[in-house]
């Protein structure tokens, strides 16, 4: 038995810019323009795949001038091959566009007959 | 503009500390990227974001929705103490009877829940809507029940139909609850006791308990059923609870306008007996066996009849309390609902449970970021 995981389109979409770049560390605003979601959205995603020790986040070094320090995000090793694996599969059903015209189609989620439990 | 986005930047940094510790650096993320984020709209959406962010990760709709409904069933126990102790006129017999139904009912709702609390029969409660939903309104109609019980007895001669207060039968009732709750104390210090025995000791012990105080008994019994069947742990899926209860409510309004065009309540009791297994255990039975989309798995058709039963059940208790509600002297359909409607909805799930919604590959109706599962 090995454990399944589909990912939304929306997660996809970030894993897709994080992992363009998987060496450099990114922001989230810099993230929100790439992918193009709004940030009640991108958040909670980033939230998840660093719950999941997909996603590293560390606050940026020193004090930048003029601006506040960032918050900055980067795929673990695990996070990269999860986004390989996960961008891989979702190639074929729809080719990999800006923004959030990539849409492929999430896998059937495997169900719980009479879900036995709430 | 302005001063809209520094509200909602001052609203963000108060709302990140309902967050814990360890979730705070996001909504200071969200925080410290606003003014990145070229100013007017776009800003003002992305603290929206930010405050969507913390509503998310703090449970906050969560909470509100739950302290709301946990303020109704406080109100409403409040109002049937009120009720009990304030309207009753002073030499009415029926009054103290009143005031130890509603003091138990409202024991029970304090007591239950706060066992629930730890993870077990009672709680905590299930993770979807439609647990905690049918949890709350379950309770607030347990109070209500208490109030209709206490201003009928205050407006009506007969009282509620079990009889003026018997200091007897409260004594007796008293042991036999004690005699009940023994059952475990018994089965933990002597283990080797037959299971046989004690279950007979304790089924006894129930059923002449629900003789001597049967709304008492009946309003514990529902609210551990309410408690126990919306928990994590319930055997009922959420699907069932949600067409129980629908069906339960659409067939007690029904079968309230049926009785109404016929008229008198004692002479068509049998009738609502059957027309609760027809408008509500069957029905439930018949959509909790078929909704589920086929999956050809192991045993599937029992675990559809299964649930048809659990559902009826619960379409038959919700008939049941709705009729009670309404009719007051109806309160042996609280114990014949569940019955009736369990029994019919055998009968539904039987009928669908090899005919259920045929699989759709390639749609889900799963909410969230992932879907996990396993597979070979």
């Amino acid at each position: 038995m090995s454990r399944r995981t589909a990912f939304s389109a929306q997660t996809l979409a970030v894993l897709a810019a994080l992992a363009a770049e998987p060496s450099s560390w990114r922001h989230g605003y810099d993230l929100a323009r790439e992918t193009g979601l709004k940030s009640g959205t991108l958040y909670p995603i980033l939230v998840r795949l660093a719950d999941r020790d997909l996603v590293a986040a560390r606050w940026e070094e020193g004090e930048p001038a003029g601006r506040p320090r960032r918050h900055l995000y980067r795929l673990t090793s695990d996070g990269l091959a999860a986004a390989t694996a996960a961008l891989a599969a979702a190639a074929p059903a729809a080719p990999a566009t800006r923004n959030r015209a990539a849409r492929p189609r999430r896998a059937p989620a495997p169900r719980r007959l009479a879900g036995e439990g709430s | 503009m302005a001063w809209l986005t520094l509200l909602l930047g001052g609203l963000l940094r108060a709302a990140a500390r309902l967050l814990p510790a360890g979730r705070r650096p996001w909504a200071e993320a969200v925080q410290a990227e606003a003014g990145e984020i070229p100013a007017g709209w776009p800003r003002l959406h992305w603290l929206a974001g930010g405050l969507w962010l913390v509503a998310r990760e703090a449970n906050v709709v969560r909470k509100v929705v739950y302290w709301l409904g946990a303020g109704t069933v406080a109100a409403a126990a409040a109002w049937a103490i009120w009720l009990s102790w304030y309207t009753a006129p002073a030499a009415d017999p029926q009054a103290v009877t009143d005031r130890v139904r509603v003091l138990v009912g409202v024991a029970a709702l304090v007591v239950l829940p706060w066992v629930g609390r730890r993870h077990g029969w009672f709680g905590p409660v299930g993770r979807s809507v439609m647990a905690r939903l049918v949890r709350v309104a379950g309770c607030a109609a347990m109070c209500g029940l208490g109030v209709v019980v206490v201003r009928m007895d205050t407006r009506l001669t007969h009282g509620a139909g079990v009889g003026p207060f018997s200091m007897l039968r409260e004594i007796v009732g008293v042991v036999l609850f004690g005699a009940l709750l023994a059952t475990p104390i018994i089965k933990a210090r002597w283990p080797q006791a037959e299971t046989e025995a004690l279950w007979a000791y304790a089924g006894t012990a129930g059923l002449l308990l629900l003789i001597a105080l049967p709304l008492q008994v009946l309003a514990i019994g529902y609210v551990a059923l309410i408690l126990a069947v919306t928990s994590r742990r319930s055997p009922v899926a959420s699907l069932s609870l949600a067409v129980g209860s629908i069906v339960g409510v659409a067939a007690g309004l029904g079968i309230y306008e049926l009785v109404n065009f016929t008229g008198d309540l004692g002479s068509v009791l049998f009738f609502i007996v059957v027309a609760i297994m027809f408008l509500a255990g069957v029905p439930a039975g018949l959509a909790a066996a078929w909704l589920p989309r086929d999956t050809e798995g192991p045993r599937e058709r029992e675990a559809r009849i299964r649930q048809a039963m659990l559902a009826g059940a619960v379409a038959g208790a919700v008939t049941g309390v709705l009729l009670t509600l309404i009719f007051v002297l109806a309160v042996f359909l609280m114990i014949v609902g569940p019955v009736a409607g369990a029994m019919a909805g055998v009968v539904g799930g039987v009928i669908a449970a090899d005919r259920p919604r045929a699989s759709r590959p390639g749609r889900s109706w799963a909410a969230g970021l992932f879907v996990l599962g396993r597979t070979r």
